[in-house]
């Protein structure tokens, strides 16, 4: 940008948007400096921001109580294992809506987002019927049908507007060479379209960790993952909030750092189509 | 993936068939709540696998919502997911006569079902039958600031009336020094607000339902009593009372800004506790107040195990159960970490036991559950049997519902009386739909 | 452009998802559908009748009905309200030039990635609360009585949890979007003498449109299910001053185990849900052609 700034403009924006940084994450900082308090400084007033006497001990309770390995491995498996499911479903059904529009093709992407709006709470029910009688219940298999199914939509339509953005001359020229259609989407277009599939698995993997509703409902104890973790410290008797932020911290550390660590991934394909 | 499937189904097989057959090798999922004494029993549990070799216990510990709505599903489709379930007095009626449950009569002479507190007893037997053994009782009761009630120039008697503690609520508030006289339930739930305004509600002389099942929300009774209610929150109560449950309270309390607390029995342990609390030295104890008519605002609560039928592992969740309900296992908990922490309110021998007896919240404790009685819970006859609940399967719904009626009278969104005509007009809608009387 | 088989082709490769979702939508909903007919509460089996339209009538005529539905609306045009244009300023300020942009990139996206349970309960017990919480604490240290959020604004409160977990997600769209602004317009603009204010009327907003229309789409699809941080913060209280649909749903299906009318209720929350759909589609599908 050839726009001269001046340093005292930067220094002013660098001011605001910090503040503004500091004061959004604030909350989750709070949480993790909590973690480390005593129950009782945790709920001290006026509030202890630093000065008070550091401790592991929530974080040697969590552990000894919980089996924290268990519920975590719990999570990567379901919340990968339906990204990784849905995109092999999605990949393909993206691809040809992309390159190969019909008539109906919007209409048939507007209602895999509807399915979205299923109220799970309303349909939990029948759900668990069909699981007790297929033998699912507390397996993660079940849990990454469920969460594939529930986040197929946002992969299908991420995907969607991914690929729209790709040439159509690629292909054309692919076509001209011959090529069959395979070899169509594997030699022309995965290495263009590799941004926008890191980045959907990206984002669905962040949903389906954090899916809070069937992963509860769905199981007891072998499969269940770091939201159950989380529901055996909300508030039980007594004080628990630094119990809490030692556990919340533990449930949501894994994920944000990967989310920071593929941060750029992520936010280059979480467009939807919106950038053109 | 597959493998793993393969493997589960192969290793839920042959659970099932080595169950049928003998002790070896059985795992038992057991589902509670995550308060202080289920997980102390968790922290426990090598204690119950070295005397069962071939037993391994799975827990799965959720917050009292989530665990609830967890284990109803599971059982009222047969999910067969529990071995062992937790259960309140709430559950345990519905479902024993519903045949969800197994029989506990049998089990051996020396766990002792006759140790068992009546009242507790009564509210886990249907026909005849014990559905559910008592982990821990509860029932609810005064606690005060000693302290705070001596420079008021007041003292608590052992039986407080409504009007002695209205009178000793408005002598402790000291807004500006941020001491409130008296801290309650508001947040609105079926468990939370209702449980405690049921029960005061009983010692006003007020009933849910007359004996056609008829809600009975427009009687002067409950009027007396959601006036009284709401008068000592408004006036005497912390800010944001309608949003306060158990937890709220506790903390309020701990931290010396409450003169007054009527809560659970269980939260004596707490509040007495040096490490958490910072009134622990000045805390008194006194029944559940009362209005002279008979009976006393006290609810009746027990946290209880109960075995699903048709589950697979009957034997080992029989012995597991009786492991964490017996004698020996309140033994074992004051030795390792003190009479104090054991789970209280279940047996009579507990409380016959000296050195429970210098335990300064253990007389008050028994006083309160044994002056409770679900079967007769109110001044007139009713039709249901409970406390603090109506022991109907529409009660969490209803319940629920009208505690959020009567939180936003507390928050000043509606009047007493509207909140009292909504409340009749919501129950009597839900009670003709459930087809009641029956 | 497309031949005949590449239309088959293309077919075949959209079915495994068209056939998985239909059947993930059919199955649970004729259940749905069925049980809605029927008396079914499953606390009491084996007293399973035929109901008629029964349920329906009940849910439609329970007082709580309109005021879930108002919640509702409120709650999605709340927050969607607070993540736009707040996104819209986080997304302008993040575009210039300061020191330390990849960190505070960080520190707004971290949001996205809390559990809603999570946030919501550090929200109601470190925040919110009217004695220990945080901004009780800064009031009474100004001077003020502190404000008791959940029981005097309970959905305003909600919104403003709800609004901050999706923030991210909304400044880091239009960020993106933002970044593709053609800089050789605005400098054009600026020669023109068209000042800051026009220049974002007239330049920045229509280019935004579109990532405006994809993040209101976005959203409205999780916001319309809102249920975690309800139950965690006010139970739907005080009243019904914060019960939205799903949450009566709750109430009704899992609550109370009256599965006939939590379907019934399921299924008038499903048929609104599409409404809102397809009006957003309508109002906004145009803008997502182009």
């Amino acid at each position: 940008m050839p726009r001269a700034v001046t340093t005292r403009r930067k220094a002013a924006t660098t001011l605001i948007a910090w503040t503004i940084g500091l004061l959004i994450f604030f909350p989750i900082l709070w949480t993790v400096l909590t973690s480390f308090k005593s129950e009782s400084d945790a709920i001290a007033i006026p509030p202890k921001f630093l000065n008070f006497d550091w401790t592991l001990a929530n974080y040697v309770t969590v552990q000894e109580r919980s089996n924290y390995f268990r519920h975590f491995w719990n999570s990567v498996v379901i919340s990968f294992g339906s990204t990784l499911i849905g995109l092999v479903i999605a990949i393909p059904a993206a691809w040809s809506m992309a390159f190969v529009p019909g008539r109906r093709t919007r209409d048939i992407l507007m209602w895999m987002l509807s399915t979205k709006m299923l109220p799970a709470v309303g349909v939990l029910v029948p759900i668990y019927l069909l699981a007790r009688d297929t033998g699912l219940l507390d397996t993660r298999i079940l849990l990454v049908g469920v969460l594939t199914l529930i986040n197929l939509p946002i992969i299908v339509w991420m995907l969607y507007t991914y690929f729209r953005e790709i040439p159509g001359e690629i292909l054309e020229a692919a076509r001209m060479d011959g090529a069959g259609l395979r070899a169509e989407i594997i030699h022309a277009l995965t290495p263009m379209a590799i941004p926008g599939i890191a980045s959907t698995l990206l984002l669905n993997v962040i949903l389906a960790w954090n899916e809070a509703f069937w992963t509860l409902n769905l199981t007891a104890a072998r499969s269940a993952p770091l939201t159950a973790f989380i529901a055996s410290y909300s508030s039980p008797e007594g004080l628990f909030y630094a119990k809490l932020s030692a556990a919340s911290t533990m449930a949501i550390a894994p994920i944000l750092i990967l989310g920071w660590f593929s941060q750029k991934q992520l936010v280059r394909g979480l467009t939807f189509g919106a950038v053109k | 993936m597959k493998t793993t499937f393969r493997a589960l189904l192969g290793a839920t097989a042959l659970c099932a068939a080595s169950g049928a057959a003998a002790q070896e090798n059985v795992t038992l999922t057991v589902a509670t709540v995550n308060n202080g004494d289920m997980i102390r029993m968790q922290a426990l549990t090598s204690d119950f696998t070295e005397k069962h070799p071939g037993i391994t216990v799975e827990w799965v510990t959720l917050e009292e919502n989530v665990l609830r709505q967890r284990v109803t599903t599971d059982i009222a489709t047969r999910g067969g997911q529990y071995d062992v379930m937790t259960i309140g007095t709430y559950e345990v009626p519905i479902w024993g006569a519903q045949g969800w449950l197994i029989s506990l009569n049998d089990l051996p002479e020396e766990w002792d079902a006759d140790d068992l507190l009546p009242a507790i007893r009564d509210g886990l037997t249907v026909d005849g039958e014990l559905y559910a053994a008592p982990f821990y009782g509860e029932s609810s009761m005064v606690m005060y600031r000693r302290d705070l009630m001596e420079a008021a120039g007041l003292e608590m008697p052992d039986a407080p009336s409504w009007d002695f503690i209205k009178q000793a609520a408005a002598a402790m508030t000291d807004r500006d020094a941020e001491v409130y006289g008296i801290c309650l339930r508001g947040k609105a739930g079926w468990g939370e607000n209702m449980a405690f305004i049921t029960a005061m509600a009983n010692s006003y002389g007020a009933r849910w339902f007359d004996e056609e099942w008829t809600p009975q929300f427009d009687s002067p009774e409950w009027r007396a009593t959601l006036d009284d209610y709401l008068m000592l929150l408004t006036e005497y109560g912390p800010p944001g009372a309608a949003n306060n449950g158990f937890n709220e309270n506790l903390a309020l309390f701990q931290q010396g800004k409450c003169g007054m607390w009527i809560d659970a029995t269980v939260a004596a342990s707490f509040v007495t506790n040096p490490a958490d609390s910072t009134v622990a030295d000045s805390v008194g104890f006194a029944l559940a107040p009362d209005n002279g008519l008979g009976k006393r605002s006290n609810w009746l609560w027990a946290w209880s195990l109960g075995i699903p039928a048709g589950s697979q592992k009957v034997e080992a969740a029989k012995q597991f159960v009786a492991w964490a309900t017996s004698k020996e296992y309140t033994a074992l908990v004051a030795e390792r970490e003190g009479w104090a922490n054991v789970p209280p309110g279940t047996r009579q021998s507990l409380y016959d036991n000296p050195e429970y007896a210098s335990v300064p919240f253990a007389r008050m404790t028994l006083d309160s559950i044994n002056a409770a009685d679900p079967t007769n819970p109110t001044v007139d006859p009713v039709p249901y049997t409970g406390v603090q609940f109506v022991a109907i399967p529409e009660f969490q719904g209803i319940g629920t519902a009208v505690g959020q009626q009567f939180a936003a009278a507390l928050a000043g969104q509606a009047t007493a009386e509207q909140a009292l005509a909504n409340a009749q007009a919501l129950t009597a809608r839900e009670m003709t739909r459930a087809g009641y009387p029956k | 452009m497309s031949t005949k088989a590449s239309r088959t082709a293309a077919r075949l490769m959209i079915s495994p998802a068209v056939i998985l979702l239909l059947g993930w939508m059919i199955v649970p909903l004729s259940m749905t559908l069925y049980f809605s007919f029927l008396r079914y509460n499953l606390l009491m089996p084996g007293m399973e009748s035929w109901a008629g339209f029964e349920n329906y009538h009940y849910f439609f005529t329970d007082p709580a009905f309109m005021a879930a539905l108002r919640n509702t609306l409120a709650l999605v045009g709340g927050v969607l309200t607070i993540t736009v244009i707040g996104g819209i300023l986080i997304a302008l300020l993040l575009d210039q030039p300061f020191w330390g942009q990849g960190i505070v990139r960080l520190l707004v996206l971290a949001p996205f990635f809390v559990m809603p349970t999570v946030s919501a309960l550090v929200w109601k017990n470190m925040f919110m609360n009217p004695v220990n919480g945080v901004f009780a604490w800064l009031a009474r240290s100004v001077g003020l009585q502190p404000y008791d959020f959940l029981t005097h604004a309970p959905l305003a409160s909600i919104i403003g949890i709800v609004a901050w977990q999706w923030l991210p997600f909304a400044a880091l769209i239009l960020l993106t979007a933002l970044q593709s602004l053609n800089s050789e317009q605005m400098e054009a603009a600026e020669m023109d003498g068209a000042g800051p204010l026009a220049r974002f009327w007239f330049i920045t907003l229509p280019h935004l449109a579109r990532a405006i229309t994809v993040v209101i789409l976005i959203q409205t699809i999780f916001l319309l299910s809102i249920f975690a941080e309800i139950l965690v913060t006010t139970n739907g209280g005080p009243g019904t001053a914060s019960t939205n649909l799903t949450f009566l749903v709750y109430m009704q299906s899992l609550l109370q185990f009256d599965v006939g009318l939590g379907s019934a209720g399921g299924v008038v929350a499903i048929i609104l849900a599409n409404i809102v759909a397809i009006f957003l589609m309508r109002m906004i599908g145009k803008n997502l052609d182009a």
